[in-house]
């Protein structure tokens, strides 16, 4: 099958080199800034499209990793022309906008993937089917933690425009939103609080949450360490068990430098296992499903549900009080 | 310097035994311990002189008293050492409602004697040297602070932890505390507002208190903070569990763990393995010794029995934001 990627910037370089361990053929991409797309055409021998709509006509499968504002009206324009999409997280920033989007793809025929990549790092998914194996029990109390510094792009810096990513609730806390729900089953309510810096993007948040099983859950989330630094971990309290694991174990290689030297990216991405590309795997999942006609890891439902709880946890910073699902 | 340990029910009693016999001029007097069974099966393990009475141990012209006692039975013995004339350092938290606290300030104050509230974290250097940086200024706007007390759950020391009537409460009573005082010491400011969800789901035989609970505050400057005070570490984890602080600034975050120094034992048959080995000083020694100190020096103690009421306030509030679904304002008199 065909593959065309709409948007070149962090997560569109991410998923062209993903796909390249696919079957699939990777023709070209399109994005808003001309130079990036041809970059990233270059880089990987294919064409750079000027426009969305020609690239579409010309493939079977269209990747979305533009900006979260404008997933909407692509995902509807790429269900019109009869295409399956794969579209990066969060899936909309609105809860009407994500239903319009599924109801598109199911009234087109065509499938309709997001990319909720944390599912498909090794150490998150060994978790949860631990957790499913009824290893440490039932659920009694998680801690979830996302923290990372604030997205530096120097070009468009979309991220910290809350208007166009959903800010950092919405864009990054969102994963253990979903992961949290993904191990921990329906949330009943949320409660969050959120802190941001006077002088730059800055911002933490704190959110708690209530499951319908009684289970409760912290999640912690930020934009809000130095350039460079993304910590990530988790905490799985049950009945009969415990399960660990934080960024900062020890990593299979970890190479010592002369502090300074540190070259952040323009946007952090977490650690995930040494052989297993997160991306790449997420990648081959989504295309072999489209393939076989198999269902997905990680519903539609499923991103709808975690942007529910994004959204839940920004009323209650705005209300103080908690927010029902 | 005598000294006297009344009632053997809180586990600490038996560091504090240790505590004691490393300060030259203390004379541990002994232990009172009402209940006969356990009273004589303590005095064989620790070795001291078992008075059968608390009463008799305070007739033994004590300077201080170490209240050892279920949480609920504090007032009782807290009044009756200050009647004997006896400084008190009182276990935390100091009681189970506000109004026993209260009482045990009026009864001290009346006899003129200092009361002290067992907060050791205070005197770890992990704690001291990360409130150097913080008054220091090292890490600019603080954007939101990440607190964990966990533990195993105490019961398999203690029954009476697992109990509402004697305990006041679970996880959230028993751990609270320690982080609200460290929040209060370290940033120097109040509590103002607390919402917590709290579950008893570890499902303990004879337990019928909360075994988790997560909350957010809010303090007087506006600055946030998270508590996981939950009992969530398994039996079988390499240690009771762990106290640990994440301080995130906009010039820096500083991740604090307070029993970050330990080693890994691995032993054959040893009840936890492996299990993590501390090689730093106990920070109980350092607050034993401000007790022995403050009564020497005849001056308050470096902690205070308001500081002991504060924390209490916010773990008394934290159930009261549980029940009611939604954050509760400190000192809106809750827990009365």
């Amino acid at each position: 099958m065909r593959v065309g990627i709409v948007g070149a910037g962090t997560m569109g370089a991410a998923h062209a080199a993903a796909w390249r361990s696919t079957k699939a053929r990777l023709i070209g991409c399109s994005s808003a800034h001309q130079s990036q797309s041809d970059q990233l055409a270059w880089l990987h021998g294919i064409r750079s499209y000027r426009a969305f709509t020609d690239l579409l006509q010309e493939v079977d499968i269209v990747d979305i990793c533009t900006p979260t504002a404008t997933h909407r009206s692509m995902v509807l324009e790429a269900a019109h022309a009869g295409k399956h999409v794969l579209c990066e997280k969060p899936v909309a920033l609105r809860q009407e906008d994500a239903e319009a989007m599924v109801r598109a793809c199911e009234g087109a025929g065509v499938r309709f993937f997001v990319c909720m990549v944390v599912r498909f790092f090794p150490q998150y998914r060994l978790a949860k089917d631990l957790v499913s194996e009824g290893k440490i029990g039932n659920l009694t109390v998680l801690r979830l933690k996302r923290v990372s510094y604030p997205p530096r792009k120097k070009v468009e810096n979309w991220y910290i425009d809350e208007t166009r990513s959903g800010g950092m609730i919405v864009d990054l806390m969102i994963h253990d939103f979903d992961f949290a729900r993904w191990v921990g089953g329906d949330v009943e309510r949320v409660f969050a609080r959120r802190s941001q810096s006077d002088q730059g993007p800055a911002e933490y948040a704190q959110a708690i949450l209530r499951f319908k099983s009684g289970a409760i859950g912290l999640i912690e989330g930020g934009w809000a360490y130095p350039p460079g630094v993304f910590r990530t971990g988790f905490d799985l309290s049950g009945s009969d068990g415990l399960i660990e694991w934080n960024s900062d174990q020890p990593g299979p290689v970890d190479v010592l430098r002369a502090p300074g030297a540190a070259n952040a990216a323009a946007v952090g991405l977490p650690v995930s296992g040494i052989a297993e590309d997160p991306y790449t795997i997420e990648i081959c999942h989504a295309y072999d499903a489209i393939r076989t006609g198999k269902s997905f890891d990680v519903t539609a439902e499923d991103a709808l549900q975690s942007l529910r709880i994004a959204l839940a946890a920004r009323e209650s910073i705005n209300t103080n009080q908690p927010a029902i699902l | 310097m005598r000294i006297g340990i009344l009632s053997f029910d809180h586990l600490h009693a038996e560091i504090y035994r240790e505590n004691l016999r490393n300060i030259p001029d203390v004379e541990l007097v002994g232990f009172s311990h009402e209940k006969l069974e356990e009273g004589a099966e303590f005095a064989r393990r620790s070795g001291l002189n078992w008075f059968r009475k608390h009463s008799e141990l305070l007739a033994s012209n004590l300077n201080g008293a170490i209240i050892c006692c279920e949480t609920a039975r504090h007032r009782e013995l807290v009044e009756a050492a200050a009647d004997a004339g006896c400084h008190i350092l009182c276990e935390k938290p100091i009681a189970t409602n506000l109004a026993d606290a209260k009482a045990m300030l009026d009864a001290c104050t009346r006899q003129g004697v200092h009361f002290m509230t067992a907060f050791p974290m205070r005197f770890a250097p992990s704690v001291t040297s990360l409130r150097a940086m913080v008054q220091k200024g090292d890490f600019g706007k603080i954007l939101g602070i990440n607190g964990i007390n966990h533990s195993e759950i105490p019961t398999g020391h203690r029954t009476w932890f697992g109990n509402r009537m004697m305990a006041g409460g679970g996880a959230v009573m028993d751990h609270t505390v320690h982080l609200v005082d460290l929040f209060r010491w370290i940033f120097n400011v109040e509590i103002r507002e607390v919402y917590a969800e709290i579950n008893s789901l570890l499902g303990a035989p004879q337990v019928d208190v909360d075994t988790a609970g997560l909350l957010l505050l809010t303090f007087a400057n506006g600055l946030q903070a998270s508590i996981d005070c939950s009992w969530s570490r398994p039996t079988f984890y390499p240690r009771w569990g762990h106290l640990k602080m994440e301080v995130i600034g906009e010039k820096g975050t500083a991740v604090m763990d307070g029993f970050a120094e330990h080693l890994t034992l691995y032993s054959r048959g040893a009840p936890r393995n492996p299990s993590w080995i501390g090689f730093s000083r106990d920070p109980n020694q350092a607050m034993i010794e401000e007790f022995v100190a403050s009564i020497r020096e005849n001056r308050p103690p470096q902690v205070t029995w308001q500081d002991g009421y504060k924390a209490l306030e916010v773990a008394l509030a934290a159930y009261e934001s549980e029940k009611l679904q939604r954050p509760v304002r400190i000192g809106s008199n809750v827990g009365q």
